[in-house]
């Protein structure tokens, strides 16, 4: 008898509520203004553009797909206002996070609400675990991947018997330093460190600290400095003025599109490590990339670097997930994630830790041409 | 007093607790008066808590008319109290909470000796370079948080004895919110009539009148500014179980910058003014925000034209257009 | 020769800091008016510099004329719009309507000229000296000569000219300088234009060390504070010689100590300082 109830209350419902397909909301929050906001405008075209690609083959799950972006300001207690927002317009799924404090103050107020919070590009250890989320996924890498990287290029490639390190001083330098040190531990690295000189992410004028460098002449300076659009351009320019002599080695990551506007030639030397280069090896036979690379190329004008990649692979990786798995609920989607391989993303196939770590591949390179920013790739 | 005198100021009072007691009724059901949603209530507690750390600041400009800029020293000590605290140690709410009103009471006493016998700008410049000494040590010393803070802090626990309140979303923090913001507007109506509040005003007004009635200037000042140190800490303890997350953020300029509008924009000692003021620039942020940088223009323009044509705040305004002569 | 080369260092920063302290030191002496748009004053100097080099084409030194002459009359269009404050002495709301400035400004040049780096080119900074061992640039050259003309003509000003009287008359008691005839408004307008002009002077020299940012500004100037406070406020041999004393030891403490810690070194001096001499800098 209560079958035939409950049944009967279904049909109804069917037949009482108009059937609407609705919009499947993707929301975004990076600084869009500020000293970030160039580099945050561009991971949200670049999910624009995928959410475009997606809409153009049917949608998701037969839906279409909408792009709602919000500006942090690189202000973590805006950051969390924006986030309540996206609550509230009941985003399926928000894409986020340029600067770590922001990412880690928004972490506990999405995941309390049940919204999908996908870290693309804020590197904090704490964002995965942190257990503010238990199901978060961060696509960017990781300085333990990072540090093996570059301490692999120094040791075996370099061969550098001294060893100096220019870094950052917040968590991400620190933790980088401490990583790569960890590293030549692990390779039982022949050599010494020599000299730690430290700067705050804002500082513009190096010369007491190179000074210092300079005075020591390691074989190779590992220098982490995340401020592309102002501290690290200065730096390579007053470092080549100091004529240093030391191999520049920089953190993965850092030699970023306005790095090479700004200080041009003087970057030619200059060694580093990368998870994206388009035009790259393994990329440039990457289908999938290519034709995000010429898609993005089209639509903004400008060639797609590492940050417009992180982008276009949350998107990827997020509405590949809800495609395997028909679902659109928060746990059902991280767990089509953490832990498994995602294929037909930008950067291949991407294969995730279970900690929602996105397992990276580097593109070691040297900077042969800073002024057209012409890379050779370096064997690894 | 004559009887008559008396009679009347009773009925005033009594009529105003009854006010008092029924905006103090809507305000704790507001939320759920406007939809009852998570974010209706995640709106209004932050605007609970930022208006009580605004209310630090009022003090010290209604009551000493200086200008701190180290306010978001108390507002950092609070939240990294409660994070460091219940993080590491696990101690509840109550405990955190004391720990705050201690430790803010120490940084102020401190700051406040050394600023005893400055005045105005270098008052100010020497509360900001107190801020950022604040900030320094916040951001390099891992031990307390470091650059990227402290993740992960508890849901709120206030042990009642009998049961233990825990505030883990944001409907459960809003009632203690409330109530914070509740006493904090209590203790602001009574101080005003303090003996310490109305000697405070006398030496601000009429310094010689306060002399020769024998208070000690210095005394006053080191008292109220020590006053109103735990009033923004507590905001700062609160902020921190609500955000989970602390951080050096809490010493950035965007709350220095919103306690300062929301004090000065409705005017100076009125009780509900910063209440007002922070509501104002919360909603224009949540609802009305036109982007980074228009942002920035409109509230800076707001901040510079309602000062300029109304330098008592926007009650200027309101007082010109023939407003009541209610005292707020 | 680290010795040597931290001392070059600590002059060439000093030199910046002296530069970009001056119109504010003056300002807060004589108007009592805390000017919370200075940071934002120096980057707009910095962009108008770098839009006269690159978008109109004007050489450096007519660049820098250019910057100056702009600011210049932002300021009289600011000044104007607070003279009512000013001549309320009402100090604290004035501090808050430079905040407000300010914040129209970066928001407003954000919009202007957009958020990415920029950098000025045709300047010395590229032009390195080799002293022996010791490096430098010709720009820093630049700044230190320019630093120590400006302050010689301004100092010159203040205590030769009949102007530079009428100044300090107003800067030591204006209501009694008004019952002298001084009109002490003229005199505030003059002296905010100048703290306008003197930061576009140091930001058109200063800024094109490194790639300049709309969102730059009040990280650029927070060392003002310390050069002013230190120096005494008001006191232009004091905030010339707390310049080049603040980038000294700025240079040694991170060439021996740590560099990362230098501005919390500095603030944590200014408060030490203040601690054991409250009095003497609560002056004027």
């Amino acid at each position: 008898m209560s079958k035939i109830i409950r049944l009967a209350a279904a049909l109804l419902f069917a037949f009482a509520a108009p059937v609407m397909a609705q919009d499947i909301k993707v929301g975004t929050i990076f600084p869009l203004s500020g000293g970030a906001g160039p580099d945050g405008q561009t991971v949200t075209n670049s999910v624009k553009l995928i959410v475009d690609q997606i809409n153009a083959k049917g949608g998701l799950l037969g839906r279409k797909l909408v792009v709602v972006s919000k500006d942090d300001e690189s202000t973590p207690a805006v950051g969390v206002s924006r986030a309540n927002e996206m609550i509230a317009e009941k985003a399926d799924v928000v894409i986020e996070g340029w600067n770590s404090p922001v990412t880690l103050a928004m972490q506990p107020i999405l995941a309390r609400a049940g919204v999908l919070d996908i870290t693309a590009v804020s590197k904090s250890d704490l964002i995965l675990s942190g257990q503010s989320n238990p199901n978060a996924i961060r696509i960017n890498s990781s300085n333990g991947f990072d540090a093996a990287v570059i301490a692999k290029y120094v040791v075996n490639t370099l061969k550098a018997k001294t060893v100096a390190f220019l870094t950052e001083n917040d968590v991400y330098g620190n933790g980088f330093q401490s990583a790569v040190e960890a590293e030549f531990k692990t390779m039982n690295f022949p050599g010494k460190v020599v000299a730690t000189e430290k700067f705050a992410f804002k500082d513009t004028d190096f010369r007491v600290q190179l000074t210092n460098l300079k005075a020591v002449n390691p074989d190779a300076i590992i220098v982490t400095n995340a401020s592309n659009s102002s501290g690290l351009p200065a730096m390579v320019e007053q470092y080549r003025q100091a004529e240093i002599k030391s191999a520049f080695v920089g953190a993965v990551g850092i030699m970023l599109t306005n790095v090479f506007k700004v200080a041009g030639d003087a970057n030619n030397g200059i060694v580093s490590a990368d998870i994206y280069f388009w035009d790259l090896p393994p990329f440039n036979s990457i289908p999938e990339s290519n034709a995000f690379a010429a898609a993005f190329k089209k639509a903004y004008g400008a060639d797609p670097d590492k940050g417009a990649a992180l982008g276009a692979a949350a998107v990827q990786v997020w509405a590949s997930a809800v495609e395997a798995t028909k679902s659109l609920d928060k746990k059902t989607v991280a767990e089509a994630i953490r832990g498994k391989t995602i294929k037909g993303t930008v950067f291949g196939d991407a294969t995730f830790l279970p900690n929602g770590q996105l397992q990276p591949r580097y593109v070691v390179f040297k900077v042969v041409d800073g002024k057209n920013a012409k890379l050779e790739a370096l064997p690894q | 007093m004559s009887t008559i005198e008396q009679s009347r100021s009773g009925s005033m009072s009594g009529t105003r607790a009854a006010i008092f007691v029924v905006l103090a009724a809507v305000g704790f059901f507001l939320p759920k008066l406007l939809g009852g949603t998570s974010v209706a209530y995640s709106t209004l507690t932050t605007i609970a808590i930022f208006a009580v750390m605004c209310y630090g600041i009022d003090i010290v400009l209604s009551y000493l008319g200086e200008v701190s800029l180290g306010h978001t020293l108390f507002w950092a000590i609070g939240g990294y109290t409660a994070a460091n605290l219940s993080v590491k140690y696990g101690l509840n709410g109550w405990s955190t909470a004391l720990a705050t009103i201690a430790l803010c009471i120490v940084a102020a006493g401190f700051l406040g000796a050394v600023t005893l016998r400055t005045r105005e700008f270098v008052f100010s410049l020497v509360t900001y370079a107190a801020a950022v000494v604040g900030y320094e040590i916040a951001f390099n010393w891992d031990a307390i948080g470091g650059s990227d803070g402290i993740v992960g802090i508890a849901a709120l626990k206030l042990p009642f004895g009998f049961a233990t309140f825990s505030g883990l979303t944001q409907e459960d923090l809003w009632p203690v919110a409330f109530a914070l913001l509740l006493l904090t507007l209590l203790f602001l109506a009574r101080f005003r009539h303090s003996k310490l509040g109305t000697a405070a005003l006398m030496v601000q007004m009429n310094p010689a009148l306060a002399a020769s009635l024998g208070i000690d200037p210095r005394r006053i000042r080191l008292a109220v500014f020590v006053l109103s140190a735990p009033i923004t800490g507590l905001a700062g303890w609160l902020y921190a179980y609500q955000r989970a997350y602390v951080g050096p953020d809490m010493f950035e300029t965007y709350f220095l910058v919103l306690m300062l509008t929301a004090v000065v924009l409705i005017g100076r000692r009125i009780l509900v003014g910063p209440l007002i003021g922070t509501a104002i620039l919360i909603a224009q942020q949540n609802l009305f925000s036109l982007g980074g940088d228009w942002n920035k223009i409109v509230l800076g323009a707001v901040l510079a034209l309602v000062l300029i044509f109304w330098p008592a705040g926007l009650i200027g305004l309101f007082r010109r257009a023939g407003g009541s002569k209610l005292n707020w | 020769m680290n010795i040597a080369q931290q001392i070059v260092n600590g002059l060439v920063l000093g030199s910046g800091y002296a530069c970009v302290a001056l119109g504010w030191t003056i300002l807060l002496g004589v108007a009592r008016l805390v000017n919370f748009a200075h940071g934002q004053l120096y980057m707009l100097g910095a962009f108008v510099t770098w839009y006269a080099m690159v978008k109109v084409g004007m050489p450096y030194p007519v660049a820098i004329l250019a910057a100056i002459i702009t600011l210049g009359i932002l300021g009289a269009l600011l000044q104007s719009a607070m003279m009512r404050l000013v001549m309320t002495q009402n100090l604290t709301s004035l501090m808050i309507v430079t905040l407000g400035f300010g914040y129209v400004l970066q928001g407003g040049s954000a919009l202007i000229f957009g958020g990415n780096p920029q950098t000025l080119p045709g300047t010395l900074a590229r032009a390195k000296v080799d002293l022996g061992s010791l490096w430098f640039t010709w720009q820093d050259v630049l700044v230190f000569v320019a630093t120590l003309l400006l302050y010689g003509a301004v100092w010159l000003f203040t205590q030769k000219t009949r102007f530079g009287s009428v100044i300090r008359a107003v800067a030591e008691d204006p209501k009694l300088a008004e019952l002298f005839g001084i009109n002490a408004k003229v005199v505030y307008l003059l002296v905010f234009m100048f703290e306008c002009g003197a930061v576009a002077l140091g930001a058109a020299l200063v800024a094109p060390r490194s790639p300049i940012l709309t969102s730059m500004g009040f990280n650029e100037v927070i060392m003002t504070f310390v050069v002013v406070v230190l120096g005494g406020i008001g006191s232009i041999g004091g905030a010339l010689a707390a310049g080049l004393g603040l980038g000294l030891f700025i240079a040694f403490f991170g060439a021996f100590v740590a560099q990362a810690y230098t501005t919390a070194a500095a603030f944590a001096l200014l408060l030490i300082l203040l601690v054991i001499r409250p009095a003497g800098l609560a002056t004027k």
